[in-house]
């Protein structure tokens, strides 16, 4: 799920930098260290929309570096357990496949794919039906109930089922 | 509307999911007395035997506390199964709501509420439909869940690694593919770990974790078995009111409306029969209104489309959106103000409701009436001073055709007009005349004479009447 959020850092700007453009630089160098980040408390940093306000700066002893506490408005985005998402296949083995929905990753056991669906080993591993209709391989795009997360402190992980109502392959590459 | 299999279902509801519901909190010590299981069930049955009924009243017949009362029925509202409405009213209000329910022939106690100011009133009532919806979602969820359990769908997959019998979920698969082939590897050992369901892995893991899976798993197939033999009565009773009409007894209001048309037999039975055709349920106070409607409408001549949307609007909205309706409807009559006569004749033997609304009307189409007069003279001169130009003109175009006297078709028939058009005239002209006294002392160019300014609008009058006749 996506959320618009204000979060807080602290950032250290090198004296270099300090000058009429600060500000910009403070702000290019918060989008670069931020941006595609995770946080398992927040999820993944997509993008930072705006700054709220940066507040006065600490010169450390010693470095000569400055602190500046900075509020910015950014999206981030983080799965959650019973969410629905779209990924795409990344790769397939003969226990499971894996997926990514942006910047998460999520696996997907035999298990928990439906049973009429068969591992096909080969050049292009993947998990087809009997009658062939459908077909689960490297770049399909599908489907997923999150099922389970483990989130650490910079990375989230998920496992998701295919094995329910109105889940599975969404666009075939090969039929395509 | 058979209301008995939609009872049967509420009351097997009760029984099933909410016949241990206590109100009391968790920290208090549970004595007999305090112990009010059940309670639930004595509420939605008496309910089943009631349509709206007001909180107190309820709680008398059941020898409950209200306060008590009054939980239970916020649990119920939050459960989905009963509506509530909450009101400040008066004696008179309170009244009302023993009329209908007079009306609907419950005879549930009345007695001792006259004493009343302005106090908060709640009501409530059962809601059928959204009860059905409600009983449906909760089977299927439970099923959903049990079935889920059972067929491990949700459950995250574990691995064991059957070399070291160190063991894995799913969430560590990322760490655990490897590039070579395509099975998971342990971290260890590096050994081809199994998936844990697996017969092989099953035996080599330790024995009483596997009974404990095993014994899980007969448990919730035993619940699940339970489960349907014991809700059978209930799915029974809900396929049996799938296709039947649940009955609706609508808002408070619309409800006590239509107590009161029922109640009224004689006159409110064709409202009645509206309402409930219409499924409005309100066609008790209005009447005399939707009689006046058609009267007017009738009388005014105008599109039946129009009218139906009148008499629905009539029918729809309460009281006291009546007035900018009534305005209306009068503008319509000033449209022809000539039948004032016969529509107050009319108007007369319509009730006193209307006589209300009669002052409104005489009013506005007296403001009507100027206006239309206004316009009516404006245009009037208007084709009076047209005409009066014509006729100088052609008088002396005549001058001239008389004077040189060229006889052809084309002298003959405009004389011939002319001559239509003076016998036409003459009474005309003098009007005109006073006419244009009147509108030059009101421009204040020309001195008027006060008399023939006077006679002027008494005459108008009369040319109104003239042209329309």
């Amino acid at each position: 799920m996506f959320f618009h959020i204000v979060l807080e850092r602290n950032m250290q700007l090198h004296p270099r930098f300090f000058g009429r453009n600060l500000r910009d630089n403070l702000v290019a160098k918060l989008m670069k260290d931020v941006e595609g980040t995770c946080s398992g408390r927040h999820g993944f940093v997509v993008a930072i929309t705006g700054i709220e306000n940066i507040g006065k700066g600490l010169i450390r002893e010693g470095t000569g570096y400055v602190t500046f506490p900075v509020k910015y408005q950014c999206v981030v985005f983080r799965p959650f357990k019973g969410e629905i998402l779209e990924a795409v296949v990344t790769m397939v083995n003969k226990m499971g496949f894996f997926a990514e929905a942006g910047p998460v990753q999520i696996f997907v056991s035999n298990h928990l794919i439906p049973d009429d669906m068969e591992f096909q080993s080969g050049d292009m591993p993947n998990y087809t039906t009997s009658d062939g209709s459908v077909k689960i391989q490297k770049d399909s795009e599908v489907r997923l109930k999150i099922i389970g997360t483990r989130v650490d402190a910079t990375e989230i992980f998920c496992i998701g089922t295919i094995k329910d109502d109105f889940l599975g392959v969404i666009n075939d590459p090969a039929a395509a | 509307m058979s209301i008995e299999p939609f009872n049967r279902l509420v009351k097997l509801v009760a029984r099933a999911f909410y016949d241990d519901f206590t109100t009391k909190g968790e920290n208090q010590p549970k004595s007999g007395r305090s112990d009010n299981r059940g309670i639930v069930v004595v509420v939605l049955d008496a309910l089943t035997r009631r349509q709206w009924v007001r909180e107190e009243d309820l709680a008398k017949s059941l020898s409950l506390h209200s306060k008590q009362l009054r939980r239970t029925l916020r649990f119920l509202e939050e459960e989905k199964l009963v509506t509530r409405d909450h009101r400040r009213e008066t004696a008179k209000g309170a009244k009302i709501y023993s009329a209908a329910v007079a009306a609907t022939g419950d005879g549930s106690a009345k007695d001792g509420e006259e004493k009343i100011k302005l106090h908060t009133h709640s009501y409530c009532c059962l809601d059928y439909a959204q009860i059905h919806d409600v009983v449906r979602y909760r089977l299927h969820r439970l099923k959903k869940k049990l079935k889920d359990e059972l067929e491990n769908k949700n459950t995250v997959q574990e691995y064991i690694c059957p070399n070291c019998s160190r063991r894995y979920t799913a969430l560590d698969a990322l760490r655990l593919v490897s590039m070579e082939d395509e099975y998971f590897h342990c971290e260890s050992c590096n050994g081809e770990l199994v998936a844990e369901s697996d017969k092989l892995a099953a035996q080599e893991a330790g024995d009483g974790d596997d009974n404990a899976r095993r014994r899980r798993r007969e448990k919730l197939k035993d619940t699940l078995q339970k489960m349907e033999v014991q809700l059978k009565p209930l799915m029974d009773q809900l396929s049996r009111v799938k296709d039947l009409s649940t009955p609706e007894f609508g808002s408070l209001l619309a409800w006590e409306a239509r107590a009161h048309a029922a109640g009224r037999g004689g006159s409110g039975d064709a409202g009645a029969n509206d309402g409930s055709k219409s499924s409005q349920g309100y066609g008790g106070t209005p009447m005399p209104f939707l009689g006046d409607t058609k009267v007017e409408v009738s009388f005014a001549g105008l599109e039946g489309k129009e009218e139906d949307v009148k008499s629905e609007a009539a029918t729809s909205t309460p009281l006291k959106v009546l007035p900018p309706w009534m305005i209306k409807q009068g503008m319509n009559l000033t449209k022809e103000q000539r039948g004032e006569v016969g529509e107050e004749s009319k108007m007369e033997g319509t009730s006193t409701s209307s006589q209300l609304s009669d002052d409104k009307k005489s009013t506005v189409q007296s403001d009507d009436k100027k206006s239309i007069q206004d316009e009516y003279i404006k245009a009037y001169y208007a084709a009076l001073l047209k005409k009066q130009q014509e006729l100088e003109e052609s008088a002396k175009k005549q001058e001239q055709l008389s004077d040189s006297n060229i006889a052809n078709g084309h002298s003959d028939t405009s004389s011939s007009r002319q001559v239509g058009m003076k016998s036409k005239r003459d009474p005309e002209e003098d009007v005109w005349e006073e006419a244009q006294y009147a509108g030059n002392t009101s421009e204040s160019y020309r001195v008027g004479d006060l008399n023939v300014q006077a006679d002027e609008s008494g005459e108008d009058d009369d040319d109104v009447d003239w042209e329309e006749g």
